[in-house]
């Protein structure tokens, strides 16, 4: 086989034969290897020019995960643009990641997002109107889910959602409170702040002589109130407590009325509470006419004590009660003994009224059992006086929390999509240049040898 | 609500059951002058015993030494601070009689020392007002105990502002001898001018409302 090649300069080819030069096949085939690898070369750029153009043009998916999100973020902002991107989440972003996330969105990159893991979960912190302090805090969750509870100083405890009870959440009060509370559900950590500061007034306490009056009264003086007092003594005699103005929100925070005593103030009452006012009543106080349209419910049959102490793991079981009967449409229950309502509650015009079938709970301060029985006691009447208690409120400016993770991932950045990422990641053409830059030089290379070394420039 | 029920304190020294027309003779009256739910007949009731925290009020009187039981005092003290308000008549009327001298011992050592109750106090106005403070007794100058008249009560106030004014009355203390002075016969009542048991109402009154 003859061919016409590169002569080596000053110099005889191999095989020369009168002018003519054949080369032996090793020549031949060295000779096509260069072709080969300028062939290589030549291709490879074609397949950068390729993948370049078919990022720019070609939808190209990325998945991201919780543990990287950071790092792909970084990816997806400075090097590589995808069109798309999917982030299977086993917590919530940052807030920082996810303001990344949206601002990515709006650059064009479409940005979804799965998360079979993540409870919707949800908190709210509410001062408590009560002069000891403290908050309620309310955690929406899903039945049967744990929520654990900590502040800025650590774990404060754990609360499991009734799996059948027909809430969706936990109440707790926290006597006192760090700035910041945390509630986790599972992956989830919702974190909320108490940020009102709430004006306290007086109470008015409107009764006959007896003890529940004078217990109801001494126990709120002890647990911070203000009380003034209306107690009847006979039909022409009343003693009086503290100085008795109008009834009105401007001066009361609640009224609380223990018996038909209160008959006379029954309109003044009425129209405090349809302008705000909260009202805690006792059962026989909903037999007064003007009373009984505020009162959750009407008073049933008295169930008389057993004459016991009050237990210490359920006191109000050992107290007396005046069932509420005959519920209002509106009327929320709020606490049975056995069948019987013993504590209801409804809102009547823009106040709330409360109302308790427990007449004697006198008994549960003087002789329950538990050494702490009089805390206990005040403790609970303060707790009926804070779900209805009428209060100013002044707005702090409220530290940066998260109360709704999950809600808020969803404003931000819609909702889950509804399946797995449909495509793999592609490669990333920015991680093949190196190599194929690589791949590049060594064929250049390999070719210019070859030449050099068999003479040809 | 629970009646009113008066109840006198039984202690295992001394002779508590000295006075035994005394509680028909106060509840006819807070029946007689208020609208108060008082209970027909008073109970007595052991001072050792759990049922004394029914009885936010008790009746303690006697003429013997008086020495508390461990389990007496522990009661005692328990059911001063949960509330309950506590009557101690000394019936010798007599400031240096064994009755005075051991149950004021007996307070003090549980409450610390016993205060003037002053005379202006909101328990001789509460119900019926007494100018003067106390009433006097027809039996502090009848020749028997000390022969004085007593011009102030004493008593153990509770709560946090350490103001005989304004604290609580947890238990009042009185030499005046009421035990003998309204230990009469229930029919008595009725040829009397004035009343001797008014100034009973505004204890009770007192304790019910304060």
């Amino acid at each position: 086989m003859r061919s016409r090649v590169d002569r080596p300069a000053g110099g005889e080819g191999p095989g020369a034969l009168d002018g003519s030069v054949i080369e032996p096949l090793w020549f031949r085939l060295r000779v096509a290897g260069e072709w080969a690898l300028r062939a290589v070369v030549l291709g490879l750029l074609v397949g950068c020019l390729v993948l370049v153009v078919r990022a720019r043009t070609e939808e190209r998916v990325e998945v991201g995960t919780s543990a990287t999100l950071r790092e792909s973020l970084v990816r997806w902002t400075t090097v590589s643009r995808p069109s798309r991107v999917h982030v299977v989440l086993d917590h919530p972003p940052s807030r920082a990641e996810q303001e990344w996330l949206v601002a990515l969105s709006g650059a064009g990159t479409a940005v979804e997002w799965t998360g079979d893991s993540l409870v919707p979960t949800a908190m709210a912190v509410e001062p408590r109107a009560d002069p000891a302090g403290g908050v309620d805090v309310s955690v929406a969750a899903p039945p049967g889910a744990v929520v654990a509870l900590r502040d800025t100083l650590g774990e404060l405890g754990a609360v499991e959602v009734p799996a059948n009870g027909g809430a969706a959440g936990v109440r707790v009060h926290l006597a006192k409170p760090r700035p910041r509370l945390d509630a986790a559900v599972g992956p989830i950590v919702a974190q909320a702040s108490p940020f009102d500061s709430l004006h306290l007034k007086r109470l008015l306490v409107i009764g006959a002589a007896g003890w529940e009056t004078k217990f109801v009264v001494a126990a709120l003086e002890e647990r911070g109130w203000g009380v003034d007092a209306q107690i009847s003594v006979s039909p022409g005699s009343t003693v009086r407590q503290g100085w008795l103005a109008a009834i009105d929100t401007t001066r009361y925070s609640a009224v609380l009325v223990l018996d038909t005593t209160a008959a006379p103030f029954a309109d003044r009452i009425a129209r405090y509470v349809r302008s705000g006012g909260g009202l805690v009543l006792w059962s026989p106080a909903a037999a007064v006419r003007g009373l009984a349209a505020l009162s959750p419910g009407r008073p049933g049959q008295r169930i008389d004590d057993e004459g016991r102490a009050p237990r210490a793991s359920a006191p109000r079981d050992d107290l007396a009660l005046v069932p509420i009967v005959s519920l209002a449409d509106d009327a929320v229950v709020l606490e049975r003994k056995g069948d019987a309502v013993a504590l209801a509650a409804r809102r009547v015009g823009n106040g709330r009224v409360l109302q308790t079938g427990y007449v004697d709970s006198w008994r549960w301060r003087m002789a329950g059992e538990d050494d702490d029985a009089p805390e206990q006691h005040r403790a609970w009447l303060a707790g009926l006086v804070a779900r209805v208690a009428y209060t100013g409120r002044t707005e702090l400016r409220p530290p940066s929390t998260e109360p709704a993770p999950l809600a808020s991932l969803i404003h931000r950045l819609g909702p889950a999509a509804s399946g797995e990422p449909g495509d793999r990641p592609s490669a990333n053409p920015a991680a093949l240049f190196p190599w194929i830059f690589g791949a590049l030089m060594a064929a250049l290379l390999i070719e210019w040898a070859s030449r050099r070394t068999r003479g040809v420039r | 609500m629970s009646q009113f029920v008066f109840a006198t304190a039984e202690y295992a020294s001394g002779d508590w059951e000295s006075a035994p027309a005394l509680p028909e003779n106060l509840i006819d009256s807070v029946a007689r002058y208020t609208s108060i739910d008082v209970a027909p007949t008073g109970v007595s009731v052991r001072l050792d015993s759990p049922e004394l925290f029914d009885y936010p009020f008790v009746w303690l009187t006697g003429h013997l030494p008086v020495r508390f039981t461990e389990a007496e005092r522990r009661n005692l003290k328990r059911y001063i601070e949960r509330g309950g308000f506590m009557m101690v008549d000394d019936h010798n009327h007599d400031i240096t009689g064994v009755f005075h001298q051991t149950v004021t011992e007996e307070i003090e050592s549980l409450f610390g020392k016993l205060e003037q109750v002053p005379n202006d106090h909101e328990i001789y106005r509460c119900f019926f007002v007494f100018e003067n403070g106390p009433p006097h007794t027809n039996h502090e100058l009848n020749g028997w105990g000390d022969d004085l008249l007593h011009e102030h009560l004493h008593a153990i106030f509770v709560g946090p502002r350490k103001d005989p004014r304004r604290d609580r009355i947890g238990l009042l203390y009185s030499n005046k001898d009421y035990s003998s002075e309204w230990n009469f016969h229930a029919s008595t009542k009725r040829t009397m001018q004035q009343d001797p048991t008014k100034f009973g109402v505004n204890l009770i009154v007192y304790a019910l409302t304060r």
